[in-house]
């Protein structure tokens, strides 16, 4: 559940972004869109605490992050929010397992590795657990980015235009999976996209203007 | 966990890691290489001259007649009569006064006259058998014995001078009646006998070129032995041991006064031996620290230039939860493990090296090291300067990573 209040945010010396409240519960999923410029991904980067908003608070299950110090906020992060990003990152040296294990260590300081292999069976791409990243297809890498995402059982899951570089069948699988799990795992979904495809798809959404 | 993904990062560019680890490598090799040299050299130089204060040899360089008869490596400055040189050797002013006569090989091993201090002097004892006390009866050093496997008993020709090939002596065998411990020390490569036996040896065929520089003695037809007490002989050397040091100072210049021999001090010409050396030693030393400087630089541009690519990783760590100085220490841990192996490797590859010029400096001086030393103190700082080396290298990128910006970062990407 996660809830954002006023929250105002500034690059340097440029215009000043106000954001819309928002209100997303556990299991349901809320669309952020808007045209390029509008501030999308800085609002995605605000909700993940990447970026320190200059007003406004964000409560996330009842611990308002924009007030934690940055090492506390490193630790919420990693144990309760979870991020899909358009083009899937991994540590290229580490294989598909332990890209996950590496998350649930770095969150939780302690690998699940149960926990990761049945995440992968349930996005169907076990048989690449001992796989390099860089040798998937891309849409076998965005499940991956999509379990990693899962590990630590996030309270919000954060989607930065996860479809956009995918063809409309893996884009269709992406989000079925998007939705489906966070349900499961009772996360809060936001998706930040300008993806005609998606945007019928969802009656909750807030558009930046 | 972050150890094993900086262990997994450096092998993941094995062609930076492989640069870097070879020249970190090179660079901690030469120097172990050196110290050890350096150290093991010193100490066997210096063991051997132990109680020896003055050489009384032919005249010619000094340090040629300390080589040759103090660490048996070079060819000996020629013969002096016994006679003026016991004159010398029993002046109130000597404590001690060991004879030398160089005279045959046995497989390329010197076998030397002389008396039983000499066993004496270098602290060996017999591990089995008795000194030598008749003609041609010799004391064979652990070394020889173990390589020629020389047992009591066992019975051998001499070949003349110090060359393998040198005429073969076969009218008088050699009979090993003692064998000593090791020493660590000259000694342990040499045959010991007493100065008459070398005497009786070349005694009457001195028409076919006798012992270095000995002039021709009087044919005697009978075969007669020899003894110590003969006149007219002559010995290549006397090592000195003064009981008035005043003599170590005074001696050299009354003897090359007023003889035809000089006295030579061992100190002062391995002293100049090492500054010969030391000359070497600093260039290399040198050359080794500007390896390590080098590696330095390619641990630095690696890191550098893979902290660019991997900007997204740093980023994407930190979005699962990674610290600033989680990511500092990821950098400095794969900048300490390139150091780390690169010692190991270097240490190991020293050793190797140090045993092949162990073996070679074994065959032309009998002159043995030991790669097995560690010389913790000179060692570990070695150890800390690869460790200073990585950290510097790694500070900048280690910085760069600490204070990346994530937002920016995946926003670009």
């Amino acid at each position: 559940m996660i809830t954002t209040k006023n929250i105002k945010f500034s690059y340097p010396k440029e215009q000043e972004f106000l954001f819309p409240d928002l209100y997303c519960e556990a299991g349901s999923t809320i669309l952020i869109t808007g045209d390029s410029g509008k501030g999308k991904t800085t609002y995605l980067h605000i909700l993940a605490g990447l970026l320190q908003p200059t007003t406004g608070e964000i409560v996330i299950n009842g611990t308002n992050v924009v007030s934690l110090s940055e090492s506390k906020n490193d630790t919420f992060r990693g144990q309760n929010i979870g991020v899909v990003f358009q083009k899937s990152h991994f540590i290229s040296s580490l294989t598909v397992l332990e890209n996950l294990e590496m998350a649930s260590w770095l969150a939780l300081g302690m690998k699940n590795t149960t926990r990761a292999i049945k995440l992968l069976e349930q996005l169907d791409i076990s048989k690449q657990a001992n796989k390099l990243t860089s040798q998937l297809s891309i849409g076998q890498q965005q499940r991956v980015s999509i379990a990693r995402a899962l590990m630590n059982e996030p309270k919000v899951l954060l989607a930065d235009e996860p479809t956009s570089s995918l063809d409309d069948k893996n884009a269709k699988k992406v989000l079925e999976l998007l939705t489906s799990l966070s349900k499961e795992y009772k996360a809060a979904l936001i998706i930040v996209t300008h993806d005609a495809r998606i945007k019928d798809k969802f009656s909750n959404q807030i558009t930046l203007v | 966990m972050i150890t094993k993904l900086a262990w997994r990062n450096i092998w993941f560019k094995p062609l930076n890691t492989i640069l870097s680890v070879i020249l970190l490598t090179s660079s901690v090799a030469i120097i172990t290489v050196l110290v050890l040299l350096e150290k093991q050299f010193e100490e066997k130089f210096s063991s051997n001259i132990d109680g020896v204060d003055l050489v009384l040899g032919a005249q010619g360089s000094p340090l040629q007649l300390i080589l040759s008869s103090v660490y048996q490596v070079d060819a000996p400055t020629g013969n002096i009569s016994y006679d003026s040189a016991k004159v010398w050797m029993q002046h109130p002013f000597v404590k001690k006064a060991i004879p030398l006569a160089f005279g045959d090989n046995y497989r390329g091993f010197k076998i030397l006259g002389t008396t039983p201090d000499y066993l004496e002097k270098y602290g060996a004892k017999l591990s089995e058998g008795k000194l030598f006390e008749k003609n041609f009866e010799v004391v064979v050093g652990s070394e020889i014995a173990q390589k020629l496997s020389l047992k009591l008993g066992d019975a051998f020709f001499g070949s003349h001078g110090d060359a393998l090939e040198g005429e073969v002596h076969d009218q008088y065998a050699y009979k090993v009646v003692g064998i000593a411990k090791q020493t660590g020390k000259v000694v342990d490569n040499l045959i010991l006998c007493t100065i008459p036996s070398v005497w009786q040896m070349h005694d009457d065929h001195e028409e076919e070129n006798p012992a270095h520089g000995e002039e021709g003695h009087v044919h005697s037809d009978t075969e007669r032995e020899l003894t110590i007490e003969e006149s007219g002989m002559e010995i290549t050397a006397v090592l000195l041991q003064f009981r008035n040091k005043m003599g170590i100072i005074m001696w050299p210049r009354i003897i090359a006064q007023n003889t035809k021999m000089q006295a030579a001090s061992p100190a002062i010409e391995v002293n100049r031996l090492f500054s010969l050396f030391g000359v070497g030693i600093e260039a290399l030393r040198y050359l080794a620290y500007g390896i390590m400087l080098i590696s330095g630089i390619s641990i630095f541009i690696a890191l550098f230039n893979t902290l660019k690519e991997r900007k997204d990783e740093f980023a994407l760590l930190r979005v699962n939860g990674a610290k600033r100085m989680q990511l500092l220490k990821l950098v400095m841990i794969e900048s300490l493990l390139l150091c780390v192996v690169g010692f190991v490797f270097g240490t190991i590859l020293g050793r190797v090296a140090l045993v092949l010029i162990s073996n070679a400096s074994e065959e032309d001086f009998k002159l043995g090291f030991n790669p097995y030393e560690f010389i913790w103190e000179k060692e570990g700082i070695l150890f800390l300067l690869t460790i200073t080396v990585g950290v510097v290298a790694a500070l900048i990128p280690a910085i760069k990573a600490y204070n990346l910006n994530i937002s920016k970062t995946l926003a670009n990407a």
